[in-house]
């Protein structure tokens, strides 16, 4: 049975420690959490399920964190003005502004720590567009 | 293993569910976690490995497919006539819809089956759209169904089937579409079994597949999800091959493009994830 | 009853030859070249005509079955070949070039030992991927070597990673060692918990 008072959050990401370590902080808090290891099977996943918040890595096989976010935004489906928070280990300005651009809502620089991601996690749940 | 009742931890479970999940995109929750583990612990039986940790490597290696075996033991492999039937009906109420929308009537409609094993998935198409595709008599419809395996394609060919392959079929549909031999066996009526081509084709075999033409919708389940990553690469760039722009393609429904290939988008409809070769652009 | 139609007959459609395997590479329409890319694997010398269409080829489907190409020989030297788009600045051709690697495994993991000393630390954090193909211990051998000396955390949290499902006893030390090496990243410390804990000592 669903808790509909809980929010959902997809966290795409090819590391399933990355994936483990993320789903350890957001239960925490009490988000209920799903998987997906590329941009491919985060799109399916959102097209099934209601949620309301993706975070996702920018280096995936298959379909990376750019072409994730591209291909959401350009759906023209009401799943695709979901949040996303982008996260990679670069930290250059050149990468910011292209997640921008993709449509990211906000980016976040990797290693990120359990309650920062908790945090943020908390702050763009349900923010609009 | 000595003991009684071997057990396996729940960072051994861990280990090999995160394994498959990476391979298969299979999820094992808590809930069908006793289950996964008898499975398992049936296959390290049956490779006699010593430990779990042994059988780990030991699928890891790719040895005599033992992962295909323990894919196997989680899932029903089984075929029978209206398998996965909520493709049928995406089939019949949104992907020939799409389809038919830039076809005038008369137009061919091309439907791969393949693997189609002994027969049940294309007759299963054919049936389908006679009982639930309004517009079925205003399209020249060819169903192919290929296999690698000349055996089951005899046997598709021939169109006998048992109790259990028609067990989803109403006795009226039945009626309707078999007759009757002996001992509950049926035979596909002679209609229905000529207008459905069979062919010898592997699907990793560029030739072969080309030689099939091109098709509007292909229904290729349960077979990708076995093939290592370079097959799974070409038997996609194949099947795209063999896609006409615009064409579906739907998988078995534990299976995922996310874990072969790049080349297809992804849809939604009626709650079925189905994919797709895109639309040609105009130049 | 419908649905009845004369069978259509096979199509044939005869593959072309080295010659024009080149010349469709280089100036074919993207259908053309997608599938001369295709049909290169069939003859001798693909290697330097798939890796010259590479470096021209900017649709990213004709570059996928280029990469297949390579995938499909699956020599040394077209694992030469496909190594450099690790290092490109492009996201989706570093996802291209290291999915075509993981599909040739036996010639990719030639290049291992080098790609995980290279001066670039991408470069090293990819190739743990690339590991992960690889059989029996010489992974964890590899990525055990790797994290006890590896100065980005980022770099190191990868091989952990791939240690996880491919590691056994005798990568326990050189995990211990890297947590000693990282105090303060929660990351690593939490990763290599669970890495021990997958490992374990059974």
């Amino acid at each position: 049975m669903s808790d509909v008072s809980r929010k959902r959050i997809l966290v795409i990401d090819d590391a399933a420690l990355v994936r483990t370590y993320y789903r350890a902080a957001l239960e925490a808090r009490g988000f209920v959490v799903e998987e997906a290891l590329n941009g491919l099977e985060g799109l399916e996943k959102l097209l099934l399920e209601p949620f309301d918040l993706a975070i996702v890595d920018v280096n995936m096989p298959r379909m990376d964190g750019m072409t994730f976010l591209q291909t959401l935004r350009a759906k023209e489906l009401p799943v695709s003005g979901i949040p996303v928070l982008v996260t990679s280990t670069e930290a250059k300005a050149q990468d910011l502004a292209a997640a921008r651009r993709a449509g990211a809502n906000y980016y976040l620089v990797k290693p990120i720590s359990q309650e920062m991601l908790a945090e943020y996690a908390a702050m763009f749940c349900g923010a609009p567009r | 293993m000595a003991d009684a009742a071997p057990q396996i931890t729940e960072d051994e479970f861990r280990r090999l569910a995160d394994f498959l999940y990476r391979r298969t995109g299979m999820v094992f929750t808590e809930a069908k976690r006793y289950y996964v583990e008898r499975r398992i612990l049936d296959r390290i039986v049956a490779t006699s490995s010593q430990s779990f940790a042994a059988y780990f490597a030991y699928l890891r290696s790719g040895l005599r497919d033992e992962v295909e075996h323990l894919i196997n033991a989680f899932t029903v492999n089984e075929t029978y006539f209206y398998r996965e039937d909520h493709q049928l009906a995406c089939l019949s109420a949104d992907l020939l819809k799409e389809r038919v929308a830039t076809k005038k009537p008369g137009d061919a409609i091309r439907i791969w089956s393949i693997p189609c094993s002994t027969g049940e998935e294309p007759y299963s198409i054919a049936i389908w759209l006679l009982e639930n595709w309004k517009d079925v008599d205003a399209y020249d419809i060819e169903i192919v169904g290929s296999d690698i395996d000349t055996r089951v394609l005899d046997a598709a060919m021939e169109g006998v089937f048992g109790k259990r392959a028609l067990m989803r079929l109403s006795s009226e549909l039945i009626g309707r579409y078999f007759h009757e031999l002996d001992d509950e066996r049926w035979q596909i009526l002679d209609d229905l079994r000529q207008s459905v081509r069979f062919s010898r084709v592997n699907l990793i075999e560029t030739k072969e597949t080309r030689a099939q033409g091109r098709f509007d919708v292909i229904f290729c389940r349960n077979v990708l999800i076995y093939f290592d990553d370079e097959s799974r690469r070409i038997a996609a760039e194949n099947l795209y091959d063999s896609l006409l722009p615009g064409g579906f393609i739907c998988l078995g429904h534990t299976e995922s493009m996310s874990r072969i290939s790049p080349l297809f988008e992804v849809c939604r409809y009626s709650g079925a994830i189905v994919y797709r070769r895109p639309q040609e652009l105009r130049a | 009853m419908p649905l009845i139609r004369k069978p259509s007959s096979p199509v044939e459609s005869p593959a072309p030859d080295g010659r024009a395997i080149s010349e469709l590479l280089a100036t074919g329409s993207d259908d053309e070249r997608w599938n001369a890319a295709r049909s290169a694997p069939m003859h001798p010398d693909a290697v330097p005509l798939l890796a010259a269409a590479l470096s021209r080829e900017r649709v990213e489907r004709v570059r996928e079955a280029i990469f297949t190409a390579l995938a499909k020989i699956g020599s040394s030297e077209s694992a030469a070949v496909t190594l450099p788009y690790i290092r490109s600045d492009d996201a989706a051709q570093r996802t291209a070039a290291l999915d075509a690697l993981r599909a040739m495994p036996a010639a990719a993991a030639e290049h291992l030992p080098q790609l995980l000393e290279d001066a670039d630390a991408d470069v090293r954090l990819l190739a743990c991927e690339i590991a992960r193909a690889m059989p029996g211990d010489d992974a964890s051998l590899l990525l055990a070597n790797l994290i006890a000396r590896e100065g980005n955390p980022n770099v190191c949290a990868a091989a952990i990673e791939v240690l996880t499902e491919t590691g056994n006893v005798a990568s326990l030390p050189s995990l211990a060692h890297c947590a000693a090496r990282f105090p303060d990243d929660p990351f690593l410390a939490f990763a290599i918990k669970v890495a021990g804990d997958r490992i374990g000592s059974r």
